[in-house]
């Protein structure tokens, strides 16, 4: 406030106000004492009169506040203590000791520190309950007595019990003896004598008193022979226990390592890892032609793609399409009469890009069905899609449809490589007939001499020869394995197929070509009659493109051995031939008519 | 009241130790009478002149000895001051009281001289070490009832009492005192007395400590420990050099021999207690070495830096070598041994229990990095070991005593006391039934 008004003097000194209001108090009059009256307590009154009684809220807080009360420590009234005598009813004596009491309290009133006594309840028993219940040739029943009152005396501590006992004459008794002792007591007698709550309350305490002496004692042995171990044992163990735990880590980790690799390269999921490495070094050995270095790089690489071995043909490497066989382990005839009898059914492990043989886990055959290559994926998928096959999905995926399937797959594959070659010779060929016209118009004259398309091919009849002589035939003779006698004469069967393939186009005559892949005996040597099939439907298909009657043969050929050949594969022939009805060449219609025979009939 | 437990009914508790005698009021945390448990006596027929001296608190014949005329010198001015004739006797020895000639002169001073109080008003706690025997707590008890009249009488054990003065009921007590060193096992408050260990290892100490000092080695020659009563002057001299002092020719007649020696002990003791130490990692010459030297000067004035010898004074309690051990068949056994004893005596079960509570407790445990060193011994040997070894001195030197001041101000003790009824009542027997 800036200064005091004529008005606050007067009411300070409690002068009545003046008749006469001076013009600095127009209001003193409005503020009656009834409002002044109204003024709460702990407000000053001159801020009670700045903020009027507006604001009783604010005023309110502004009340005096109330401390809480200080605590009263004796201040009042004080306490006197006095040194009092008191009776413990703890102690059987009447001894008057004397501690420090306030006044007033009763020195004959119950010692607060009394109720702390509280004895144990301990068993005693009668004679006749003795010798009914608790004869023991062990105990005698002064050292049963002897054995409670310690007991008793010790509130049941049985490490201070076993450790002052000592009874004189009696034979030195263990810890466990002497629980034994008392606990059997307790349980005979709480067992025998009337009792007067339930059942299970009485079958608790007497488990309660449950002790089994060789069981504790063997515990206690084995808990002393822990201690007793010699530091260097102590060492030894946890030498051990690291050793252990380093192990398992280092498992864990390759296994870790390895699972990761596998996800990356096949998305296979791998199993355990202490499943024993398969040697394959036979596979390695499967290639006509590879070298050791090729025989190392392929170890290095990884052995699932045994690389055609390198022929005289350019196209070699393009004609690869057929899945290789699967080199079947030779089997004792004792197991396969074994896996005969008891239903076994043996599945070759698929071949995985590492070189360690992965073991693998137990999985649904219907998840693993035979994908093709990515990269033909699209064509045999639309050749499958005109079959109206799906390939990723089979309604009753049984091993044998599985490895129909698989078939289809790789006879489908190799129809996608081989018209892919079959483009590229044919506008090989049309090149070089054109250039080969172009000449002729040249030199008419020159007509005389030998074509030198007919060069050409003899080159290639010289390579021809030379592969059936030097090669497949020493093959089969020199190896003995079935399935790789089986699969090197695919591999021949698919060489002829090229050659077939480069004369039939120039010469167009059917014996030739196909006289020698397609004996007999070389196909009924063949262990894998599928995969010849599916070569075979390959070297009919592309051949029937450009040489109709070899086509024929072949087809004749395919007829004899159709038995071998599922059905799945008599699609693919209709297929094959149908993709083929957009030639130039009527037999291709033909060719469809006798397959369509072959099948129905 | 109750909520804490206690309930002070002012009880005495007097600690009959082998160095002192404690006593003070139950509820205190340090004794009120620290006296001297030693005792100068003459045996003299004209004894009246020393009577006339003030200082001692002479007591005369409160108990005496069949002999003749024994004048006492006990308390704090008793033993340590010289007098003409004056032997120093020990009534405690491994621990018990062997002579209980002058324990109620002992007693009576500290109760009546110093605490100037009056026995026969408060209960007494007397503390006993766990090997007494039956006679000597009998005779205890007859002592306070019938020579002092106290109302109630109580004696515990002081390996309970300093497992109590530990706040623990189940420890391993390894209480290395004056003249012995003891292991306790305490279960429950009670104590395993299979388990009990004890030697009189801290005398080896101080023996092997005294044979140290006095016998010359290559750097110094032997040291005379001459008491400082028996000095005239001396000039200072620098380290190593032989001290300049002169005798005090009036004093040499009348000096006793067993006074010459007890004094001896206590210079041994000093220079124990400001010199020696323990490695913590077990004897090396090295680490002895670079823990370098340490001061000391003795009553005579020759001062000198005591290095690596002063740590194979500490290695006598845990170690002894192999030719001590061959040339002493009744060698004390070392600390591990005594705890490796008193363990392979107890329950397997109960082992790591005690091992999880060791407690370290005696004056002489004191002694410069001895608990270090004992925790590194045990951890080695054990797999949990928690060792308690009170930081404040007092606590250490007097936990028998304050185990005791907590036990008789415990309210729930006070049914425990043998009051002096029952005493009169049942006789000595009553003894042995109430303090188990």
């Amino acid at each position: 406030m800036a200064g005091a008004s004529a008005a606050d003097v007067r009411s300070i000194l409690s002068l009545p106000s003046p008749s006469t209001p001076g013009p600095s108090q127009p209001k003193a009059k409005v503020l009656g004492t009834s409002e002044r009256a109204r003024k709460p307590e702990g407000i000053s009154r001159e801020l009670y009169s700045l903020i009027g009684p507006s604001a009783p809220t604010l005023a309110a807080q502004l009340a005096k506040p109330r401390l809480k009360q200080k605590p009263n420590l004796g201040g009042g009234g004080r306490v006197k203590w006095e040194w009092q005598t008191f009776k413990n009813a703890g102690r059987t004596d009447d001894l008057r000791l004397s501690h420090w009491a306030k006044t007033g309290t009763d020195p004959e009133a119950e010692y607060p520190f009394a109720k702390y006594n509280v004895q144990p309840t301990s068993y005693v028993y009668s004679q006749d309950e003795y010798s009914r219940f608790l004869e023991d040739k062990e105990w005698t029943r002064e050292e049963t007595d002897y054995l409670f009152e310690l007991v008793r005396e010790y509130d049941q501590r049985f490490y201070i019990v076993g450790d002052r006992y000592d009874y004189p004459g009696g034979s030195p008794r263990t810890l466990e003896d002497l629980k034994d002792r008392y606990y059997s007591v307790c349980r005979k007698l709480v067992r025998n004598r009337p009792w007067a709550g339930d059942e299970a309350s009485k079958a608790q305490l007497i488990s309660s008193f449950q002790f089994d002496k060789d069981r504790e004692a063997t515990r206690k042995k084995y808990v002393a022979c822990l201690e007793n171990r010699t530091k260097a044992q102590i060492a030894e163990e946890d030498a051990l226990y690291v050793e252990l735990k380093r192990l398992e880590q280092t498992e864990r980790r390759f296994k870790k390592n390895r699972d990761e690799l596998l996800r990356t390269l096949l998305g296979v999921e791998s199993g355990l890892p202490d499943i024993p490495v398969e040697d394959e070094a036979p596979l390695n050995g499967s290639g006509l032609h590879v070298d050791t270095k090729d025989i190392k790089k392929n170890k290095r690489k990884g052995t699932h793609e045994v690389e055609t071995p390198i022929s005289a043909t350019p196209y070699s490497a393009n004609v690869i399409s057929l899945g290789q066989p699967v080199p079947r382990k030779a089997q004792s005839a004792k197991s396969a009469a074994y896996d005969a009898l008891h239903c076994i059914i043996r599945t070759e492990a698929p071949q995985t890009t590492s070189n360690k043989a992965a073991h693998t886990p137990v999985y649904l055959r219907g998840l693993k069905l035979p994908a093709p290559k990515s990269a033909v994926a699209a064509k045999i998928a639309q050749i499958l899609g005109e079959l109206g096959i799906s390939h990723t999905r089979l309604v009753m995926p049984t091993k044998e449809n599985c490895a129909q399937l698989e078939s289809l797959i790789e006879a489908a594959a190799a129809l996608v490589e081989t018209k892919k070659c079959v483009d590229k010779v044919e506008q090989d060929i049309r090149i070089a007939k054109m250039r080969l016209s172009s000449q002729a118009n040249e030199g008419e004259e020159d007509a005389a001499g030998t074509p030198s398309g007919m060069d050409v091919d003899e080159d290639a009849e010289g390579v021809e020869d030379e592969m059936e002589d030097g090669r497949a035939p020493s093959v089969v003779s020199t190896r003995s394995t079935r399935s790789i006698k089986g699969y090197k004469q695919v591999r021949s069967l698919r060489l002829h197929l090229l050659s077939a393939m480069l004369t039939s186009n120039s010469h167009d005559d059917p014996q030739y070509p196909l006289s020698t892949p397609l004996q007999p005996g070389l196909f009924q040597s063949v262990e894998n009659g599928r995969t010849i099939a599916g070569s075979y439907l390959c070297i009919l298909s592309s051949c029937s493109v450009f040489s109709p009657i070899s086509g024929m043969l072949l087809l004749r050929k395919f007829y004899v051995y159709r038995h071998k050949i599922s059905s799945t594969y008599h699609a693919t022939a209709i297929v094959l031939c149908s993709e083929r009805t957009d030639g130039v060449h009527d037999s291709s219609r033909f060719l469809i008519d006798i397959i369509i025979s072959c099948i129905s009939g | 009241m109750v909520n804490y437990g206690g309930d002070e009914v002012s009880a005495l508790v007097l600690d009959i130790g082998t160095s002192t005698v404690r006593a003070g009021y139950a509820g205190d945390d340090t004794p009120k009478a620290i006296i001297p448990t030693s005792y100068g006596f003459k045996k003299d027929a004209s004894a009246e002149e020393d009577v006339s001296m003030t200082e001692p608190g002479e007591e005369g014949d409160a108990s005496p000895k069949p002999s003749p005329k024994v004048t006492m010198y006990v308390g704090n001015n008793g033993p340590t001051v010289w007098r003409e004739g004056m032997e120093v006797a020990h009534p405690v020895r491994d621990g018990l009281i062997q002579d209980f000639g002058p324990i109620p002169a002992l007693a009576s001073y500290a109760f009546r001289d110093v605490m100037r109080c009056d026995p026969t008003e408060h209960p007494l706690l007397v503390t006993e070490p766990a090997w007494n025997t039956a006679s000597n707590r009998e005779r205890m008890a007859e002592i306070m009832f019938e020579d002092f009249g106290v109302p109630a009488f109580y004696i515990a054990n002081t390996g309970v009492l300093n497992a109590f003065a530990a706040g623990k009921g189940s420890a391993l007590v390894i209480d290395i005192g004056h003249d012995t060193a003891s292991v306790t096992p305490v279960i429950d408050g009670f104590v395993l007395r299979k388990g009990l260990a004890h030697s009189a290892l801290p005398q080896l100490v101080r023996a092997h400590a005294h044979h140290l000092l006095t016998s010359s080695n290559s750097s110094r020659p032997g040291i005379q420990l001459l008491p400082h009563q028996l000095i005239a002057n001396k000039q200072a001299v620098d380290a190593g050099v032989p001290p300049r002092f002169t005798l005090r020719a009036d004093r040499q007649a009348g000096t006793t021999e067993s006074w010459r020696k007890w004094y001896e002990d206590r210079e041994v003791e000093e220079w124990i207690q400001a010199v020696a130490g323990v490695l913590d990692q077990g004897w090396n010459e090295q680490a002895a070495a670079q823990r370098g030297a340490r001061h000391y000067e003795f009553a005579t004035g020759y001062n000198y830096y005591f290095g690596s010898e002063r740590f194979s004074v500490g290695e006598q309690f845990f170690t002894h070598s192999p030719q001590l051990v061959a040339s002493n068949p009744n060698l004390p056994k070392s600390i591990p041994a005594l705890i490796t004893q008193s363990l392979s005596a107890c329950d397997p079960d109960i082992r790591q229990v005690l091992m999880g509570n060791v407690v370290l407790t005696g004056g002489g445990s004191l002694f410069a990095g001895l608990s270090e060193r004992l925790s590194n011994e045990l951890s080695r040997n054990f797999a949990h070991v928690k060792i308690h070894a009170p930081g404040n001195p007092t606590e250490r030197r007097y936990g028998g005593w304050l185990g005791g001041s907590i036990l008789a101000s415990l309210g729930t003790f006070h049914q425990l006391w043998i009051s002096k009824e029952e005493w009169q009542e049942h006789g000595s027997k009553i003894v042995a039934q109430r303090c188990k």
